[in-house]
């Protein structure tokens, strides 16, 4: 099992959702509005006056299987459009209850 | 869930609420009444007082002066104006504006029961009479015959006046010019004497011959039959064969000593339309109707009462008053049309999109047809402040929509979809577009609460704009999302010919970003330069500009009516009042081939012609109702025309006054405006001199062509001064004697003559022959008690005196009003000056004041409250300002564009010589609102780049740069749609040309100033704000380097 928390831009919400469903992942925990900004380049989403963009976050727990793939997708999402700000990082799930 | 997330995710029900909104609008247009200014309720109040017997100046010490004392404690009162003449005093009393008349009436009442204790015995009760707008004719109907004349009246009445008064609406229905039918009874004195009979004597028989009289009930057999006696006259003739006495054994008959003519009254009021002998029908309409439905009622009436007139009764329209309106409202309308298709095209250059300018333009009819089912909802009518309410706000409405649909152009360049991008851009700009809309409300809210005259007209202005404003913004965060997320794509498809049209524009606007940051990048380096330059420029613009500007009241409107009223020296006979009427009237439309319906009366008129009984009217006096092709028919303007009738009447030295009214006797707003001098003080032959010398000294200077006095001169009459020995001597008194006079010369109602159902007075007095001299009157017989004659010149004398004229004051003074109407091309300020420079020179006697009334104080007055309107406005508009950037800084930043909107305002209107008057004040109030929403623009985004980390100077530049386009947009639009209003040339355009004109100026000089002077006062405070820090900083760093110093040692 892996952990993929992925933080992106709110207009992102929809397409991201596409991709779960077409990669058979059910599960998920999802923040609407979220905070942050990047280490390394992009705009900020602070939703403040000088950034006023907000970010959204999922946190889902996939099978091994279905991490490699759903993070490929991921990352030809933000490739598309760099400018709207993407990131997700998998970690692995230790125990499950 | 916000509502743009919502409007985006149910398009179908927003775009059907909008769909509803419209058809609302669309409902109310239909249904919407044409007026050409907002309902003015009537200010005056007259109070009518009748004392017969008292001449002027008892009237003014008994009556007039306890209940002017009495009626000046009503609230809200402005002036109190009375006019005291023989046998009755009117109080005028005028309120503010706005106030309720109802109460006021009220209360005027409750003043009057509490001081009738206090008038003379003999005096009546006092009459209230309200007299506002409602009672000016709104038709003048003119009429023609050859063969009826003598019937006419009763033609008239019946098969014209009658139908009309049916219609609902119409109030009262008069007819002027055709003179009633009336059956003389003329005596020969001579006669009367031979036989000894009186004038009385026939008068009375006549009534009891002339008789129907019921004779009860009778049983006959089984029946029971009623029984009259029926012995009035069927025919006029009848009654020469009445038995009036009997002299020497033989029988008298009425034949043998009178005449009877079944004829017309003797003295009355003669029409002529353009030179033909007619009558003229004038209609009123019912309090609180509406003239421009009524009008058209009546209108389509006239061919089917044509239809039933004798063949040589022609029907014809002098003045018809919505014809006026519905061409001011047509051409409102075409500028609204012009404007509406300005902004477009405004908005697809910059956009250079189709879908784009879709969505937006999409907004002005939603906000738009809003404010008409406001109207309709309020029961106000279409008119030209309404009209014009929404040509303004046309160019305003796109902003906040244009300033939603970049943001979210913006994010689906950055591969947002339309979707998430309408709804996550819309909540970005949200606030800044409420609070732009906030700035709007803070200008235009106030504006619902002035007070007065002006408060009136703009109340609907303020309302319109506001709510156009608010429907306007809840469309472009919702309605503008839905459609952008709906029509907008990533990229579209751009053809050929869009390339060749817009690549040029694109190079162009991107040339002048680039150039613009240049300019600013030099001016935020130089900005001790760039300040001192602004300085000079707005106070040689207030040194030099601002005291050549002219100021007025309203602009006067080019109506195609002109009235004129011109006063022979009094007591002048018909005949030759009647042939200069004539004479005129064949000048003048041999002059002037742009008059089109040129109706004249003259003489006294009979009390039921309601119109023309409370107009001037005598016998020595003559009215003209002018009717000019429309303006846009004809090449000389209304005023020019008056202005060469005046120098025409100037010419004729018989005409002791006249005044020519441009826009015809309507009164109101729109007319010419003239300056008002009241002179206060007691004595009437000092009042008389001072008011002529400033008359001569008017008259003298050039340009000046029409001074009037308010106060008539002497009239001249006859008095017969019976003295009181001789009377009793003869058994006589004063009443019996002067009701014998009264009965021969004036004649006495005999009776009445009926046919048809309709009652002719039946008179009797002297032959006209018989009453042409002194000697006539000195001959009079009265009879007494016993039966002897006694001759009037026996009994006293006849005298030839002057009867002082009517005593007027104002505020409760004696008061003589000297006017002077501003001629044409110069400014009322400039007039004023004059009057003003004339009056110190002259040298009043002690007791004697003066003041300006008239439209200069009107002008004043309103000026002074939209001055104190402006300030408010000013502070409300720092005060949102304020709120939205949480600092005091950033609005007084952003606050420099107002003064060069001043600028703007100034050097347009010297520039194009146009006078300051309240509507081009309104514009500059507008301005308040819209120069600041620059300001805002730049000053936010040049905060939103210091927060990202720029440096001040670097943010400037950038966000100025970046925000030029917006700026530049939303302007034009503004600007580009002010100007249909500037310029327009259709009929009633004066009325907002000077508003359009300053808007369109102070809005361009304005703008061009502010994108350089606001951000480099930005800079500079920014500048001063981080060196503050610094120095702190620096301050605090030494303290604690002085302390370890310490410490160490």
């Amino acid at each position: 099992m892996k952990a993929i928390f992925i933080s992106y831009n709110q207009a992102y919400h929809e397409e991201i959702l596409e991709i779960m469903s077409k990669n058979n992942i059910k599960g998920y925990t999802y923040w609407d509005v979220v905070r942050g900004r990047g280490s390394r380049g992009g705009e900020p989403h602070l939703g403040d006056h000088a950034w006023p963009t907000l970010n959204a976050a999922i946190l889902s727990i996939v099978e091994e299987e279905k991490a490699e793939p759903f993070m490929q997708q991921l990352h030809q999402l933000d490739i598309k459009s760099e400018a709207m700000g993407l990131r997700a990082f998998a970690w692995s799930v230790e125990a499950t209850v | 869930m916000s509502i743009y997330q919502s409007a985006v995710k149910k398009p179908i029900t927003t775009a059907l609420i909008f769909i509803a909104v419209m058809l609302f609008g669309i409902f109310s247009f239909t249904r919407l009444s044409v007026d050409l200014f907002p309902e003015i309720e009537t200010n005056a109040i007259m109070v009518l007082t009748a004392y017969p017997g008292a001449s002027a100046s008892d009237i003014e010490n008994n009556v007039t002066k306890p209940l002017e004392n009495t009626l000046n404690s009503v609230s809200d009162l402005k002036h109190i104006t009375s006019k005291s003449r023989e046998n009755i005093s009117i109080i005028t009393l005028e309120f503010e504006y706005g106030i309720d008349i109802d109460v006021a009436t009220n209360d005027v009442r409750d003043k009057l029961d509490m001081v009738k204790s206090v008038l003379p015995d003999e005096s009546e009760n006092p009459i209230i009479f309200k007299f506002g707008s409602d009672d000016i004719p709104i038709l003048l109907l003119s009429v023609t015959a050859k063969e009826s004349t003598n019937g006419l009246y009763k033609i008239l009445d019946d098969m014209v006046a009658n139908p009309l008064a049916r219609i609902s609406g119409v109030g009262a229905v008069s007819i002027s010019g055709a003179p009633v039918r009336e059956i003389n009874v003329y005596c020969d004195p001579y006669k009367l004497e031979a036989y000894g009979i009186t004038v009385e004597t026939i008068s009375a028989l006549i009534a009891q011959e002339n008789r129907n009289t019921p004779g009860g009930t009778i049983d006959i057999g089984s029946n029971t039959y009623s029984l009259r006696v029926q012995k009035e006259f069927a025919d006029a003739n009848e009654m020469l064969n009445l038995v009036v006495g009997h002299y020497n054994g033989k029988t008298i008959y009425l034949k043998d000593i009178a005449t009877v003519q079944d004829g017309l009254e003797e003295r009355s009021q003669e029409t002529f339309n353009n030179g033909e002998k007619g009558g003229m029908i004038v209609i009123q309409k019912q309090a609180g109707a509406n003239s421009v439905n009524i009008s058209k009622k009546v209108l389509e009436k006239l061919p089917e009462i044509q239809k039933a007139l004798p063949s040589d009764v022609k029907l014809g329209i002098i003045v018809d008053t919505s014809d006026n309106i519905l061409n001011t409202m047509d051409s409102l309308k075409e500028t609204i049309i012009i404007t509406f298709i300005v902004v477009m095209l405004v908005v697809f250059i910059f956009l250079g999109r189709w879908r784009a300018t879709f969505i937006i333009i999409l907004t002005i009819p939603i906000s738009l047809l809003s404010a008409l089912t406001y109207l309709l909802v309020t029961g106000n009518t279409l008119n030209i402040i309404s009209l014009s309410s929404l040509s303004i706000a046309i160019g305003m409405v796109v902003d906040d929509a244009i300033v939603v649909l970049e943001n979210v152009t913006t994010h689906i360049e950055r591969g947002s979809r339309p979707k998430q991008a309408a709804v996550y851009a819309t909540n970005e700009v949200a606030i800044s577009v409420i609070a732009s809309t906030l700035t709007m409300l803070a200008v235009f809210l106030p504006l619902t609460m002035i007070q007065g005259m002006s408060g009136i007209l703009f109340r609907q202005l303020g309302w319109m704009v506001s709510i156009i404003m608010i429907v306007s913004t809840v469309g472009a965060l919702t309605l503008t999302p839905m459609l952008c997320s709906q029509l907008l794509r990533l990229n579209p498809f751009q053809g050929r010919l869009h390339k060749l049209l817009f690549d040029p524009i694109d190079k162009g606007l991107g040339a002048l970003d680039h150039a613009y940051g240049r300019l600013l990048g030099w001016a935020v380096h130089h900005r001790k330069v760039v300040m001192f330059m602004a300085l000079a420029i707005f106070a040689g613009t207030m040194i030099f500009l601002f005291p050549i500007m002219k100021t007025e009241y309203f602009p006067t409107q080019d109506n195609s009516r002109i009235g004129i009223t011109i006063k022979l020296p009094a007591g002048t006979r018909q005949d030759i009042t009647r042939d200069l009427a004539l004479e005129l009237t064949e000048k003048f439309m041999k002059k002037y081939p742009e008059i089109k319906i040129c109706n004249v009366t003259e003489g006294a008129a009979d009390s039921d012609n309601t119109f023309a009984s409370i107009s001037d009217n005598g016998t020595n006096i003559i009215s003209f109702n002018i009717n000019l092709y429309k303006k846009t028919e004809r090449e000389k303007g209304m005023l020019e025309i008056v202005e060469e009738m005046r120098n025409d009447l100037a010419e004729y030295p018989q005409i002791k006054t006249f005044q020519v009214s441009a826009g015809g006797r309507s009164g109101g707003v729109g007319g010419q405006n003239a300056v008002e001098v009241d002179i206060y003080g007691y004595d009437f032959a000092t009042s008389d001199a001072v008011a002529n010398e400033l008359t001569e000294r008017l008259k003298a200077l050039d340009r000046v062509n029409e001074v009037t006095i308010s106060r008539d001169e002497y009239t001249p009459e006859y008095q017969v001064d019976f003295d009181r020995e001789k009377l009793a001597l003869h058994d006589l008194n004063v009443g019996t004697a002067s009701l014998a006079l009264r009965n021969r010369i004036n004649g006495s109602t005999a009776s009445y003559y009926r046919e048809d159902g309709e009652e002719y007075d039946i008179k009797v007095r002297f032959s006209p022959q018989f009453r042409q001299s002194v000697e006539d009157i000195e001959n009079i017989l009265i009879y007494n008690g016993r039966g002897e004659g006694i001759r009037i010149k026996d009994l006293g004398t006849v005298v030839e005196t002057l009867t002082p004229p009517t005593i007027e004051r104002k505020d409760r003074e004696r008061v003589i009003t000297v006017s002077c109407v501003v001629p044409n091309g110069m400014a009322m300020s400039d007039m004023v000056t004059l009057v003003k420079a004339e009056l110190n020179k002259m040298e009043f006697p002690m007791g004697f004041t003066w003041q300006l009334g008239g439209t200069f104080e009107d002008q004043q007055d309103t000026f002074k409250d939209l001055i104190t309107l402006m300030i408010m406005i000013i502070l409300l508009v720092f005060i949102v300002m304020a709120a939205q950037f949480e600092s005091l800084t950033y609005p007084f930043v952003i606050m420099f564009s107002i003064p060069f909107a001043i600028v703007g305002v100034v050097l347009g209107l010297v520039l194009t010589s146009t006078p300051m008057g309240v509507m081009a004040m309104i514009g500059l109030i507008m301005l308040m609102g819209i120069v600041v929403k620059n300001g805002i623009v730049l000053i936010d985004y040049t905060i939103l780049c210091r927060e990202r980390g720029m440096g001040i100077l670097y943010a400037v530049v950038t966000a100025g740069k970046s925000r030029l386009r917006p700026v530049l947009m939303t302007t034009l639009t503004t600007v580009l749609g002010m100007i249909p209003l500037a310029v327009g040339g259709g009929e009633g355009a004066e009325m907002w040309q000077s508003m359009g004109m300053t808007v369109a100026w102070g809005l361009s000089v304005s703008t061009l100033i502010t994108l350089v002077i606001v951000p480099v006062v930005y800079a500079t405070f920014a500048g001063n704000g981080i060196q503050g820090a610094r120095r702190k900083e620096l301050k605090r760093a030494r303290r604690e380097a002085r302390r370890s110093a310490a410490q160490l040692n």
